[in-house]
């Protein structure tokens, strides 16, 4: 119809309109080249820096970042942290506000459409992947030698193999993590311990034992439920699954993950079919047979989970150390004054005494346009300084020492009388976070185990010594995708995943008999589970190949 | 003189048949439960809104607010936030309103008179609309490209016209007889008189009604607030509310709780609700009796 320069010339049109619409330039190449020369990108960095180094930029600079607005303490514009952050390292921060509620989407639109702010924090691990392909961050592994503070801290708590872990198909990284000293365990169950003493029980330490106290517990109150569950949102059972998982040797709950590293096999085993899996839901299926454990636990709303503890209708539940503070006990000391809730250290099971978790917390995404900005050299050594070094996470935590906090000889912190925390100084009229801007969750994560716990609790800091003596698992070896097989993957993952969360519930309920697993298993088959361990190991190898 | 023939009162129309007050009485029934189910999770609110945080916690808290205290009102109205959301919802909400009503109703006009050129297609462009849309990206980068990001122009001029509610009108204005508007014609005034000073003043009750639709809608939205406003103080107070409830129960990972992203107070949340939805609440009643009212006051004489 059309002469062929016509068309030739409408099918290059057609190309560079559909590139044009492709909205962040798909440039996965040639980072490597860009990464040495920074020579254009050093305005207002420090030619010294380094670990014990406060940052002070030699000339004034600000830059961008998205910020996650929390309820609990909206956003101020004259929070000390802002001036004080101003004050000692130069740099003032221009917040985007996100509520959120709505983070993670407004992170995946902003990120999506190019127009994101150069630095972008309370991104969890693995929820920066999405990202990569489109080339909008940057593989920031190409730049951890300007950030001595986290290199130092990796080197010294061995974080090798947890950094390997988000390693892309291309052997780079692309999440800067928030990294805690050690594996730090929040979420376990909490126990009526006046009930405990009434019928002359211990604070069960396996879950054998806990099958044995809430026995005695249903004996002496019938008509009651002893053990509910309850944050069951994203995931159905999701605390309660992922609390006894541990036990058993096994990822569940809202630690579900389809892959679970066999160290004996040395390969990876699909979690849904795992014998230890079962283990698990047998014995929780036997405490639904017997009337232990509240069938409504899985799906039943936080609300009415703490109602029935506050009315004495259920005696476990599960726990961490800010629900107990500020949820279960103020709300029991109304309505029973006389009980007495404990979060007890996480029974272990088959697995023996082990604690599970990684040492990996939410962090940091650079956007791909920091990297022709001309501070860029400047800004990476800000993020080293006040996110990985202890003077600036001490400063993001605590405040500023004499306003909020004074530290006497030994180095131990005391909140000023008047500043109040998590509940630390009750007495305390004003609010670390709300009025002043400090741990606020943007900014105040990881660390030393010494600064954590400098905001726990004695109760709080007995529970963490108490699993701090169980044994850490290694981490377990990465298996990255390259494009296809992640979208593959993607393709048979999510069915999967909702299969064994549908099945496991049936099976707990009693709805399904354990007789009928291999039956479930051949299920799985069909879902192609094996196609996807497959693939799994495959990606394993070929990083191990690559990589060792 | 015959005294006191007193005309006994008589109901006026024909006696109902019996088939006529069986339907009342179900019809009375069936409402009557419809209203509870619908008032009482409004009545709990109001309740919890006025209890102690413990009571509502342990699921004691129904229709009867206990431990009653305004401690929570006073806490949420001294929150200079609150404030300036509150402020931005009811500008936001004054603002598009006026300019969907108008925009819908010039368009409406237009699209009713059938001797327009390119009537069809103009109808196409707006239905095809209700179907098609470009998207969540597309849509971000057209607005933020048009620098509109952070200002009320991305609130109240994407969504100005609901498709919907043209139509209605459009429907409307073609019910209007065209003899009405050819013996205005006649006594000599132009088209924008024709609309202003005939259509206009027949046209109340679904003017009303539209104003209430899009009032109600922009009231209540926050999505397009939440895409393309990146202050806080800024946001209209649905996203306060939002953030409120949603906020802890948002959380992706484990470590999200420990941070202090737990629930808000539930007490604290009932409140902000409560006074979210007094204004409409108020408004209502006014608009209510334009639904009723009869429509053509003036009709063609002669």
């Amino acid at each position: 119809m059309f002469p062929r320069s016509r068309r030739r010339a409408a099918a290059v049109a057609a190309v560079v309109l559909t590139l044009a619409l492709t909205v962040s330039g798909c440039d996965s190449g040639n980072d490597s080249s860009d990464a040495n020369d920074l020579s254009g990108n050093r305005a207002g960095a420090m030619a010294d820096f380094g670990v014990g180094t406060q940052f002070k930029a030699t000339e004034p600079l600000s830059f961008s970042i998205l910020h996650l607005n929390n309820a609990n303490y909206p956003e101020k514009k004259d929070w000390l942290f802002w001036s004080e952050l101003t004050k000692r390292t130069g740099v003032t921060l221009q917040p985007t506000d996100v509520p959120g509620s709505d983070y993670e989407k407004k992170r995946s639109l902003i990120v999506g459409s190019g127009d994101a702010p150069f630095i972008i924090p309370k991104t969890y691990p693995g929820s920066e992947t999405p990202f990569v392909a489109s080339g909008a961050i940057l593989p920031v592994s190409d730049y951890i030698d300007l950030m001595p503070n986290l290199k130092d801290k990796i080197a010294k708590w061995n974080l090798q193999a947890d950094m390997d872990s988000l390693r892309q198909e291309n052997g780079k990284y692309y999440l800067l993590p928030g990294v805690h000293q050690d594996v730090w365990v929040d979420y376990s169950l909490a126990v009526r311990t006046d009930i405990l003493d009434k019928l002359h029980l211990q604070i069960p330490k396996t879950w054998d034992q806990l099958h044995d106290v809430l026995k005695a517990m249903k004996a002496a109150y019938p008509t009651v439920y002893p053990f509910t569950g309850r944050w069951n949102i994203p995931q159905a059972g999701g605390s309660l699954l992922s609390t006894m998982g541990q036990a058993y040797g096994t990822n569940a709950g809202w630690s579900y993950q389809n892959a679970t590293w066999d160290a004996t096999a040395q390969k990876f085993v699909f979690t849904g079919a795992m014998d230890q899996y079962k283990q698990m839901l047998q014995e929780l299926n036997t405490f639904v047979k017997e009337g232990l454990i509240d069938p409504e636990s899985f799906t039943q709303s936080d609300e009415v989970a703490q109602q029935k503890l506050a009315s004495g209708k259920a005696f476990v539940i599960p726990s961490n150390a800010q629900s107990l503070v500020n949820e279960y006990r103020p709300a029991l000391a109304k309505t029973i004054p006389s009980a007495k809730l404990v979060k007890i250290p996480v029974p272990s099971g088959p697995a023996g005494e082990v604690k599970v978790g990684s040492r990996l917390e939410n962090g940091i995404m650079i956007s791909k346009k920091a990297r022709d900005s001309k501070n860029f050299v400047a800004m990476m050594q800000f993020i080293d300084w006040l996110w990985y070094s202890d003077a600036g996470e001490e400063f993001a935590k605590w405040g500023v020492e004499g306003t909020t906090y004074t530290k006497d000889a030994a180095g131990k912190r005391t909140l000023t009388p008047d500043v109040n925390v998590v509940g630390l100084n009750p007495k305390g009229t004003k609010l670390l976070q709300k009025d002043f801007g400090f741990f606020n969750g943007v900014f105040a994560y990881g660390g030393s185990t010494e600064l954590l716990e400098s905001f726990f609790s004695p109760e709080e800091q007995e529970f963490q010594k108490a699993m701090a003596a169980k044994k850490t698992l290694a981490v377990p070896p990465p298996f990255p995708f390259n494009s296809e097989e992640r979208e593959q993957a993607t393709l048979w993952e999510t069915p999967l995943k909702d299969y064994v969360t549908q099945m496991s519930l049936q099976f707990i309920l009693g709805k399904r008999d354990l007789s009928e697993w291999d039956a479930y298993v051949a299920e799985l088959k069909g879902k192609k589970m094996d196609s996807y361990m497959d693939l799994v190991n495959k990606a394993y190898e070929r990083y191990k190949s690559d990589h060792s | 003189m015959t005294v006191g023939t007193r005309n006994r009162q008589r109901p006026r129309g024909p006696r109902p048949t019996r088939g006529y007050r069986i339907f009342q009485a179900v019809n009375g029934v069936i409402l009557t439960v419809v209203v509870i189910v619908t008032l009482y999770p409004f009545v709990n609110i109001v309740a919890r809104s006025l209890s102690e945080e413990h009571y509502i916690v342990a699921g004691q808290v129904s229709l009867i607010p206990r431990g009653f205290n305004l401690e929570t009102y006073r806490l949420v109205l001294s929150d200079s936030i609150f404030w300036t959301n509150y402020r931005n919802t009811v500008v936001y909400t004054v603002v598009a309103t006026l300019i969907s009503i108008v925009l819908t109703t010039c368009y409406a006009y237009v699209l009713s008179k059938k001797q327009l050129k390119g009537r069809t297609a103009l109808v196409g462009i707006a239905v095809f609309t209700m179907f098609f849309s470009g998207g969540l990206i597309p849509n971000y980068v057209l607005i933020t490209s048009l620098g509109l990001r952070n200002s009320i122009l991305a609130i109240v001029l994407p969504n100005a016209i609901n498709v919907f509610n043209l139509l209605v009108m459009k429907a409307f204005f073609e019910s209007l007889p065209v003899e009405l508007e050819e013996a205005a014609a006649v006594d000599g005034l132009s088209t924008y008189g024709i609309l202003l000073r005939i259509v206009m003043p027949l046209s109340k009750a679904v003017i009303a009604t539209m104003v209430l639709f899009y009032a109600v809608s922009f009231w209540n939205s926050w999505f397009a607030a939440f895409l393309y406003l990146d202050r806080a103080d800024l946001f209209p107070v649905t996203i306060y509310l939002r953030n409120l409830i949603a906020g802890a129960t948002g959380a992706t990972s484990a470590g999200a709780a420990a941070d202090g992203l737990t629930q808000a107070a539930a007490s604290i949340q009932s409140v902000t609700i409560v006074l979210t939805v007094i204004p409409i609440l108020l408004v209502y009643p006014f608009i209510q009796r334009y639904f009723v009212s009869g429509v053509m006051l003036g009709a063609v004489k002669g």
